[in-house]
């Protein structure tokens, strides 16, 4: 059986602002990078993954951290794009159901019910799957949001990039005040 | 349906739903006292992809201590009523 992976349109990461950002997990501009790009699915996102053997663990086998870190980006740009604030993970927790294959195509899956207003921590959860839709990896995660200033004091940032960065998490989360459910 | 579910009607639900998991993953079984590991094709993997949609379903994270212990569908049932009385009672 092949699965339809239902994806919706290109969703953009409020850091691509900033001209050099070097994200392990989402920027275009790091060479050693995952590279990760994320669509609107159902409620949550989604991105589509295929490892090759720089992730390599046994052999065959994509390490284990690596997706694990898949997971951690993927509800870590969720809960931005969902409350306009930039945020830090606390809790990570991964289980692993099934090897996932270098060189095999996967889903990975991201949602959560957090709304803006929710006090935190926020969680959100996600799934790696197969071509034919069953599981081989899911996680939960917790994560704290952080002020304009408390991003300040941990980000290395201009002034400049901090504003720029500003700009567009408001601009998030003006749009999110539109949309049912925010 | 009652509005409030009683303690008796949530273990059923949670039992059906178990149920349901584990025929899709693992394959029909003859009731919840039934030993999974005796039956053919059971693997560890299909026992956590079981585990993996329960924990997602209730949103609910089990400790490897009790997965690594279930033997039947009670038991998985058991561990799920836990959880989620555990989160009923934090703060």
């Amino acid at each position: 059986m092949t699965a339809d992976w239902p994806e919706g349109e290109p969703v953009q990461v409020p850091w691509r602002v900033l001209a050099d950002y070097r994200c392990f997990g989402c920027s275009p501009h790091n060479d050693t990078g995952l590279r990760l790009t994320f669509r609107r699915t159902g409620d949550g996102i989604s991105c589509r993954l295929t490892f090759d053997r720089a992730f390599e663990s046994y052999p065959g086998v994509v390490h284990g951290g690596i997706v694990s870190t898949v997971c951690d980006e993927i509800m870590g740009n969720l809960l931005v794009l969902r409350t306009g604030l930039s945020v830090c993970t606390t809790t990570l927790r991964t289980r692993y159901v099934a090897p996932v294959l270098v060189g095999r195509e996967y889903l990975c899956v991201a949602r959560t019910q957090v709304r803006a207003a929710d006090p935190s921590p926020y969680r959100a959860q996600a799934e790696v799957l197969l071509r034919n839709g069953t599981t081989a990896v899911t996680a939960v995660g917790q994560y704290l949001p952080m002020t304009t200033q408390q991003a300040r004091s941990r980000m290395d940032l201009t002034d400049t990039e901090s504003a720029l960065v500003e700009r567009e998490l408001a601009r998030i989360s003006n749009h999110r005040k539109g949309e049912p459910g925010a | 349906m009652p509005e409030v579910a009683d303690e008796t009607t949530v273990a059923d639900g949670i039992t059906d739903t178990v149920t349901a998991i584990v025929v899709r993953e693992i394959g029909a079984v003859d009731g919840p006292d039934v030993d999974l590991s005796t039956l053919d094709g059971v693997d560890s993997v299909k026992v956590l992809r079981v585990v993996a949609t329960v924990e997602r379903i209730y949103d609910i994270e089990l400790e490897d201590e009790e997965v690594f212990a279930f033997h039947t569908i009670g038991d998985v049932v058991d561990a799920v009523r836990s959880a989620l009385a555990d989160r009923e009672a934090a703060p």
